[in-house]
């Protein structure tokens, strides 16, 4: 019996013991401090939740946001995924850069740039004031947020969509036009039924993610109440003093968050389709007037989409003075600023996010190897463990863990530590399950036989097993290390004096209006984020995304 | 190479024994088969034996020497999955010299011994190959090789030919079993297959749910079955329930059923004035116009219910009085004897060394 507990029951033991430390126990603390009155136990912050109308409007505010959101997302990705999956047209192959966009634009960015474009004073927005004393209405406000979340988000939903409509048996389709459907009709009563639990379940992420968006909120909520934003305050304001309230707020997040994820599980997945074999209907080649209006389509979602590249990078090398860009003019006074006098948030960027990449990897092959393939009552436990930081967002993740590591006999805050510990947790149910999903296709035979061979269990591990997940691994790799240099949310709760990073310098430049300076870092911030990655996929070719 | 023996193994999962007190002693370079329906408890002992599992009780021997704690990559054993288990980042001479290279053999040993068993199954030209790149019966001659060429104390196969196609799976007998000869490896064999398990096996163990039924040469579980379960696996057979009457000398019985005698080999266990079973192939049953007369022993009187012409033999189910259905198969070519027809009264003559085993 020896050789099971070593080495893999130790192995889980300190992956249990790990999150446990960094996920557990700082959600502990939050309910436990959100709990907590003048002497012991109290109800004082949730009473004054309920005594808040503000506090009210922000939770309604947040919830039709996100349904607001959401609903845009699902009109733009559900029929730009049909388009994709069955009709042929020309320019088609520039859809496969839309996710490329999602995954290299930080939000903080695509929200920045857009200000640049139709803020007060954009270049849009200047150009029809000037030329034809057209007024936009604000950018600030519903409006802004909900045009630049679904820009942001609708990928979500169009990616599900597009598997969910490829996975699909043509078939099906073909019994039901046999059976006196037309075309229309069948599209209505068999593909989309068959796919929409499909679209719902990304549309729930997408709701999730609304809920803690943290950048676009800020920058463009124009002092709308949102529970996202109300957290992020109370936690500035009680710096010092009791935290009751950011903790409540936490806790209404945590529990919205919660309610939306266990109906996705319970009522939603279960209904996913799988499709026993069959193949996709092939594209039909459309041409004339319905072929350029989707290659115009097309065109437009990619312009859209990485429009926001081009705005930064002409703003970094423009001159500017305060929220104002001189378009048309050059300059590379931005740029040397920030690789000079202000390059200490590069530094750091890139120093937070190759250690916590690595880390973060290591720790999710590791991880999901044992949930996958050393099925146990413990292994069981860390499974549930690495998928509890989904339901928080990262502005509750980095009060979490600030009310944790504050006091007592592990004090982080402050430390480069916590800033990794930050990244690693907030990626850590992504990549493990993208660890893992290679894991399934890795039969446990292939282990036994390189074990039968001669091979000790864990240098099996290493010799055979590491090497056939090495594609999706990488790809983990590319993905965390893009949105670790991209996060915000949760290390602008954390960070302290000396840890800025990127995108909270990017953050700070915005919110005092100097568009100049928040430009050229942001300029940085995507050369660091695409030209590894381009590096990468080019010599270790890597595959991003499974969908063809 | 060494002679096996396992004592006294049982397995439990939770409630479910999977084995009981299995024992068996393996012969040093026999080709060992375990025998069973799905279910059995096949790859359990398979796995017990590698290492992969450890029994609740009992020990396994290698020569003599407890390996019961050893765990597996100290075992020394070959082993041949089912799927084959190839690495698919490895060409298939990496695949083979994987257990060389664990074992720390320097280079030239490694690329000697490695061409010498590519050669040995037919592979040496696509050494440089992928698994991906090869054919079913390639992946397996390669998986084989793999095993061999760490020249293991015991050869585990795990049901290897069930994912190949009937004709390559004969094929893939003969090479199995002239590597195995070669060789002289101790050979354990899983399949649920008896047609695989008659031809190539020196000695087959047939379980029944998680216990040993029988051990014997092929020969011996074909023509001396100890019990209904054994005779009903291996090859057809009609099993029917008996009255023993009497002994009648010599091993023999006096067995009634359906208002017929019949005096048949008994084995040790069937005693006079218990109900027994009746064990008769049906190829040796023999089938003739009714023509005897009531009364004559060993034959059974009845009606053609139902024939199924196959071609190379016919296959009648025979109706015995109001209860019993006996099948009988008749060979073409011989006899030259016409098709019986449905509802045509027959004969059936149970030959005498049919045998009558305990209920
Ligand atoms: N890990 C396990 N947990 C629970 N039951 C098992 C396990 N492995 C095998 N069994 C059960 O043990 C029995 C024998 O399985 P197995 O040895 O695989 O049979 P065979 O190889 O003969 O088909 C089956 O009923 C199977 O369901
Ligand atoms: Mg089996």
């Amino acid at each position: 019996m020896r050789q099971r507990i070593l080495p893999w029951g130790a192995l889980t033991t300190l992956c249990i013991a790990i999150n446990a430390l960094f996920v557990l126990f700082p959600l502990l603390t939050l309910v436990g401090n959100s709990f907590s009155g003048a002497d012991g136990i109290g109800f004082d912050g949730l009473a004054r939740f309920l005594a808040t109308p503000d506090y009210l409007r922000g939770l309604r505010n947040t919830v039709v946001l996100g349904v607001a959101v959401t609903v845009a997302a699902t009109l733009v990705g559900v029929p730009f995924a049909y388009i994709v999956a069955r009709y042929d047209f020309p320019l088609k192959n520039f859809v496969a850069l839309l996710p490329v966009a999602t995954i290299i634009i930080p939000e903080v960015i695509t929200c920045q740039s857009w200000l640049l474009v139709l803020g007060n004073n954009g270049f849009v927005t200047k150009a029809l004031r000037d030329s034809a004393g057209i007024e936009l209405p604000s950018f600030y406000g519903w409006g802004g947020m909900i045009f630049v979340m679904t820009l942001v988000y609708y990928t979500y939903i169009y990616l599900g969509t597009l598997a969910a409509l490829r996975g699909f048996d043509g078939q099906l389709e073909e019994a039901s036009r046999s059976l006196g459907r037309t075309p229309v009709e069948t599209v209505f009563r068999v593909v989309i039924p068959t796919v929409a639990p499909a679209i719902l379940v990304n549309a729930m992420v997408v709701f999730t993610l609304v809920v803690g968006n943290f950048a676009v909120s800020i920058i463009l909520g124009n002092r709308i109440p949102l529970l996202s934003i109300q957290t992020y305050n109370a936690f500035v304001n009680e710096m010092g003093g009791s935290p009751v309230m950011q903790s409540t707020l936490s806790l209404v997040m945590i529990t919205l968050v919660a309610i939306v994820l266990f109906v996705q599980k319970r009522f939603v997945e279960r209904r996913l389709v799988q499709m026993a074999q069959g193949r996709a209907p092939a594209a039909v080649r459309v041409a004339s007037w319905r072929g350029m209006a989707f290659a115009g389509l097309v065109l437009v979602v990619v312009l859209l989409s990485f429009l926001p590249l081009v705005t930064v990078f002409v703003a970094a090398f423009s001159e500017s003075r305060g929220p104002l860009v001189r378009w048309g003019t050059f300059s590379l006074a931005g740029i040397e600023r920030a690789l000079t006098a202000g390059v200490d948030p590069i530094l750091n960027s890139l120093k937070f996010a190759s250690v916590a990449t690595a880390a973060g990897i290591a720790f999710a092959v590791l991880a999901s190897y044992l949930i996958v393939k050393k099925r146990s009552a413990a292994t069981q436990a860390l499974d549930y463990l690495v998928v509890l930081p989904l339901t928080i967002s990262g502005t509750v993740l980095g009060i979490a863990l600030v009310q944790a590591f504050n006091s007592g006999s592990m004090v982080l805050t402050g430390t480069a530590l916590i800033m990794i510990v930050t990244y690693v947790v907030r990626r850590m149910p992504f990549s493990i399950r993208s660890a893992a999903s290679s894991l399934y296709n890795i039969p446990d035979s292939l282990e036994e036989a390189s074990i039968s061979l001669g091979v000790p269990p864990l240098k099996t591990f290493l010799k055979v097993v590491v090497p056939v997940m090495w594609a999706s691994v990488a790809s983990a790799f590319v993905l965390m290390w893009a949105s670790t240099l991209s996060e915000l949310s949760a290390s602008i709760v954390v960070y302290g004096g000396g840890l800025e990073t990127l995108p909270i310098a990017i953050f700070r430049q915005v919110d005092s209006g100097r568009m100049g300076p928040a430009s050229a870092y942001a300029a940085v911030l995507v050369v660091l984020i695409v030209v590894p990655i381009a590096l990468s996929v080019k010599l270790l070719r890597i595959r991003l995304f499974a969908t063809k | 190479m060494a002679a096996i023996t396992i004592s006294k193994v049982s397995k439990a999962y939770g409630k479910a024994a999977v084995l009981q007190g299995v024992e068996l002693a393996i012969e040093n370079g026999t080709f060992f088969t375990l025998l069973g329906p799905s279910g059995c408890g096949k790859t359990t002992l398979l796995r017990t034996i590698a290492g992969f599992i450890s029994p609740d009780t009992g020990k396994i021997l290698f020569d003599g020497e407890d390996v019961t704690r050893v765990p597996v990559h100290r075992r020394d054993i070959g082993m041949v999955f089912q799927d084959y288990a190839l690495f698919p980042d490895k060409t298939v001479f990496a695949n083979v010299a994987y257990g060389l290279r664990a074992r720390g053999h320097d280079r030239s040993t490694v690329e000697k011994s490695v061409a010498a068993h590519l050669d040995r199954v037919g592979l040496a030209h696509l050494g440089d190959r992928y698994p991906a790149e090869l054919s079913g019966g390639q992946r397996q001659r390669a998986a084989l090789a793999r095993a061999l060429v760490i020249r293991p104390r015991v050869l585990l196969m795990d049901e290897p030919l069930s994912n190949l196609d009937a004709k390559l799976r004969v094929t893939m007998r003969e090479t199995i079993l002239d590597l195995q000869r070669a060789s002289r490896t101790t050979t354990i064999f899983v399949t649920h297959d008896q047609e695989e398990a008659l031809s190539m096996s020196d000695r087959i163990a047939i379980l029944d749910r998680g216990v040993i039924a029988q051990v014997g040469t092929p020969e011996d579980l074909y023509e001396r079955p100890a019990n209904a379960y054994v005779a009903d696996f291996i090859g057809a057979a009609n099993v029917l329930p008996v009255r023993i009457l009497r002994a009648a000398g010599e091993g023999h019985v006096i067995a009634a059923i359906a208002g017929h005698e019949l005096c048949c080999l008994g084995s040790g266990t069937a005693r006079g004035g218990e109900d027994g079973k009746l064990i008769a192939r049906p190829e040796l049953l023999v089938l003739g116009e009714a023509e005897a007369a009531p009364g004559t022993p060993n034959v059974l009187k009845g009606q053609v219910a139902r024939r199924q012409y196959l071609g190379a033999r016919t296959v009648y189910t025979v109706r015995i009085g109001n209860e019993l259905t006996i099948t009988a198969e008749r060979h073409a070519g011989a006899t030259h004897q016409p098709l019986l027809a449905p509802g045509q009264p027959v004969d059936v003559v149970v030959p005498r060394t049919s045998r009558v085993v305990a209920a």
